[in-house]
């Protein structure tokens, strides 16, 4: 089973061409529904930044939305709503994209926009003065005032000493107020060309007709440096680190990273396989174990990024239930990363996890957006046509792949744990028991 | 499992018009392909065929969300709920769990306060077994009594967490505050209050009284639905609901709620008594909320607030809407000491819709984008099922995806002005502000 649609493998359904000027282009006809997405991926990242310019990828996204010498942000807004179109963008360590999604027969509005932002962004002064308040109150969003995400925050930047992973990909604060225009400029002419980009669509559309009109669009864009994406590799680790952060919080919460390969790297399906084992469904061994059975813990988690570009972290993490002390959650973690190492995973088990990882993968094509998300992340992280060998990989995952690539990784030499440790307000210590949770007052 | 059912699954995707003779009652609109039909038992059956991948998503909807909690027992039909997953008269709440997992599948349920819906995905060549198990989940549940009080617990532990999110935390206060008295006025899940007094008893008593095939609908891409013909119809019932009188009440003062956190932002939600689902202004409500605030990018708030102020990250407003009128929101999220300025934005952008009409230009992109971007609504199964399940409850008819773009293309500036007075009330809505007090300096945050 590595269908999309019926038994043809992926690839062989997608179409993928490189115009001159170095551009790339995938193409998958789906004609599921009568829409179509359209995006273009651009190579950089936050790990594209350097030191004390964590964010910059991230606020260039945002100043994409800010005009051109031609089309301004307003218009660019309107002429895809007119359209009945959904747009939106995305950063992440590795990538910046860009995406619309709409009727088909409207798809060419998205690709001119696109061709024009490509190369003729307009960098204001003033638009970036309040487009960095903006991002600003991302960060406090989805950062400062959510402790668990603070947490990870942290022990990303404790396990990474050389790599870029090591900042945030929405940036340091600090580093957000230093950024200047001037930044700005020079990333964008460094990173947004036809040579560090892909532009990939899919849906109701024939092959040969999208492919004239992205021509006609992007073929005439210069094709600009290519910047060099080689990135250090981080050092093997010598050792645990430990962090704990203290905030008024309810609950605490225990996250561990240990670092592993990416997808270039067999192992890599392997871990993917003790992910499902540790955390999907309900059947998992934490849920089972942690939650059900012990009832030491309210949810559990283990993540793995198989398609990051360079090595990144294996996160497993469990937030205690009320009551319960964040050191014995600690343990029960512990606990079922060495029956790992020490016990063969049963047939059945392994079977199980299989059956999810592949399942996943199918229902995955449900959505047209996020098949092309799948397609352009393994595209960024080594080559879209790596799809057609996720699921025969996992397949080949035997009990002792598991038992060396646990005893290899998962060990607490490699691993960074991160402990978030409620304390009570204006305190820098002790654990309260039972904290108030806050005067309302009703005016 | 697969004693259960023991029909083969290679004709579900073939017995469509076997179906139409069977069951009569059939619509099928160009737009989106389905046949409804209902079963002796009174169980309400809609079918979407859809080809092109190998799997199954199915939705199931009981009229039984937490809208008939009783007094006292808050949470007891979102613990009836989570109950069905939890173990049957054949199969224990671990087998099920197996089960559910090496078919790779998902079986969930998700309470809300008008309906429980049960959702499963599985792989077309499990179909059987999936559905073998959703439906005995459904009609042989034991609820036994350890299972529950871990469910109590975790439940319990979500709760305590939640309040770590401010963003939860202003949206449960704002539910009290303007459904007070009413059984939308609490948490789905219930309270840490009310939590510990659900006992199996009720929940036995809970499940036999609101779980009947009469009172569901079921979702599905195939034919699958024998099995559940075995289901017991239970007897109708009739309902009060009370109503609301206002947002507040019928004073033109604001009511503010405040609670304090130690966090960066203000977490900010203005809002007053929406409207039910069925209520004819509903498509004039949705032209105008997309230019007020729904509206992503293009929306007045949106542009106000973020684009030239850059005061948020997001804001947003929307009309919630139940099967009785559920509210109107603006939320918003920004730095402590810019709460005041959002705030009075928001309420100004309020003001204006409901004193100026709209402008030729936005009622035209409105439109354009509601009409334009309808079939992205039903572009996934599992936003199909969803659809659908709700079409259905809400009595929608199922040639709604046709009659959509004419009831949006009816709608005039006048119109929409006319609903911005109607069911917008700036000078009597609920405030709640989650917010670090020492930072917003909101001494007496009275709207302007």
């Amino acid at each position: 089973m590595s269908g999309l649609q019926g038994d043809a493998a992926l690839s062989d359904q997608v179409y993928e061409a490189t115009l001159p000027n170095g551009l790339k282009i995938i193409l998958l006809e789906n004609h599921k529904a009568p829409i179509a997405t359209f995006q273009v991926w651009y190579r950089v990242g936050s790990r594209n930044e350097t030191c004390g310019k964590s964010g910059l990828s991230h606020m260039l996204e945002h100043m994409m939305f800010k005009g051109t010498k031609g089309v301004s942000g307003e218009t660019f807004t309107r002429i895809i709503e007119e359209a009945g179109g959904n747009n939106n963008a995305f950063t992440s360590k590795d990538y910046t994209a860009y995406f619309e999604s709409m009727s088909a027969d409207q798809i060419h509005v998205a690709i001119e926009l696109e061709a024009d932002r490509m190369h003729n962004l307009l960098l204001r002064a003033r638009d970036f003065e309040t487009e960095r308040m903006v991002v600003m109150e991302e960060r406090r969003l989805r950062t400062d005032d959510d402790p668990q995400t603070c947490l990870d925050e942290q022990l990303t930047a404790t396990a990474f000493h050389i790599h870029p992973y090591r900042w945030p990909v929405i940036g340091w604060m600090q580093d957000l107020k230093a950024l200047s225009l001037e930044d700005l400029t020079e990333y964008y002419r460094t990173y947004y060309n036809p040579a560090n980009a892909i532009v990939i669509a899919a849906g109701d559309f024939k092959k040969t007709e999208m492919l004239t009109k992205i021509e006609k669009a992007f073929g005439s864009i210069p094709r600009g440096p290519s910047p060099n994406q080689t990135k250090p590799l981080e050092d093997p680790q010598s050792g645990e680190r430990r962090i704990r952060m203290n905030r008024e919080v309810q609950l605490p919460f225990v996250l561990m990273g240990y670092h592993v390969p990416n997808l270039r790297t067999p192992d890599s399906y392997v871990l993917e396989v003790i992910s499902a084992i540790l955390a999907q469904g309900r059947s998992s061994r934490l849920y089972e174990n942690l939650v059900r059975e012990r009832s030491v813990a309210q949810s559990t988690n283990a993540e793995h990024d198989l398609v990051s570009r360079d090595p990144s972290l294996f996160l497993i993490s469990a937030e205690p239930l009320p009551g319960k002390d964040v050191t014995e959650v600690e343990k029960a973690l512990d606990h079922e990363i060495r029956q790992l190492w020490e016990k063969p995973v049963p047939s059945e088990e392994l079977e199980k996890a299989k059956n999810q990882l592949e399942a996943a993968f199918v229902f995955s094509q449900d959505s047209l957006v996020h098949q092309v998300m799948v397609l352009a992340q393994f595209e960024v992280a080594w080559d879209w046509r790596k799809i057609d060998e996720y699921v025969p990989r996992i397949r080949a995952v035997t009990p002792d792949d598991i038992t060396r690539v646990a005893k290899q990784y998962l060990v607490p030499e490699n691993r960074t744990v991160g402990i978030l440790v409620p304390v009570m307000p204006g305190a820098g210590k002790g654990v309260p028991a039972d904290t108030s949770v806050g005067k309302s007052t009703v005016r | 499992m697969s004693r259960i059912i023991s029909r083969t699954i290679f004709f579900i995707f073939g017995v469509i018009v076997f179906w139409v003779i069977l069951a009569g009652t059939v619509y099928a609109s160009p737009a989106l392909p389905v046949e409804r039909m209902v079963l002796s038992n009174g169980l309400i059956v809609l079918v979407s065929e859809e080809h092109s991948l190998p799997f199954v998503t199915m939705r199931l909807l009981m009229e039984a969300g937490s809208r008939f909690d009783p007094p006292g027992e808050e949470g007891l039909a979102y613990i009836t709920a989570r109950g069905l997953l939890l173990g049957t008269s054949r199969v224990s709440a671990r087998e099920i769990n197996e089960s559910v997992d090496f078919m790779g599948a998902s079986l969930n349920v998700s309470p809300d306060k008008d309906y429980v819906t049960a959702g499963l995905r599985v792989l077309r060549k499990d179909l059987d077994r999936g559905f073998g198990l959703l439906a005995e989940t459904l009609m042989r549940p034991i609820f036994p009594e350890d299972e529950l009080k871990r469910e109590i617990q975790t439940t319990l532990g979500s709760i305590r967490s939640e309040e770590d999110d401010p963003g939860a935390v202003a949206e449960k206060a704002f539910e009290k505050h303007l459904f007070s008295g009413n059984p939308y006025g609490h948490p789905v899940e219930g309270t840490s209050e009310s939590l510990p007094r659900i006992t199996r008893e009720s929940v036995v008593r809970f499940y036999k009284e609101h779980y009947f095939p009469n009172k569901a609908i079921l979702v599905v891409a195939g034919d699958i639905t024998p099995v559940l013909e075995t289901w017991q119809r239970g007897k109708e019932r009739s309902e009060t609901f009370p109503t609301l009188a206002g947002a507040t009440g019928t004073d033109t003062d604001s009511k503010i709620v405040r609670i304090d956190r130690p966090i960066t932002q203000a977490n900010i939600i203005i809002g007053n008594k929406g409207i039910s689902r069925g209520n004819p202004d509903f498509y004039t409500l949705a032209v105008m909320n997309y230019i007020l605030g729904g509206g992503g990018f293009s929306s007045r708030l949106m542009q106000e607030v973020r684009g030239k102020r850059g005061l948020a990250y997001s804001v947003s407003s929307e009309f919630e809407t139940h099967k009785y009128p559920g509210s109107f929101q603006i939320v918003l999220q920004t730095k402590n000491a810019s709460a005041q300025e959002a705030m009075s934005i928001g309420f100004r952008e309020m003001e204006r819709i409901r004193n100026e009409l709209v402008t030729e230009e936005e009622i035209e992109g409105a439109k354009k984008y509601l009409t334009g971007s309808f079939p992205m609504r039903l572009d996934t199964q599992a936003k199909v099922a969803n659809f659908l399940t709700q079409v259905e409850y809400y009595g929608l008819g199922l040639d709604y995806p046709l009659k959509y773009p004419s009831l949006i293309a009816s709608v005039t500036r006048e119109d929409v002005l006319r609903v911005a007075r109607a069911y917008l009330q700036p000078k009597g809505c609920l405030v709640v502000i989650v917010a670090n007090p020492g930072q917003t300096g909101l001494d007496s945050p009275k709207p302007e």
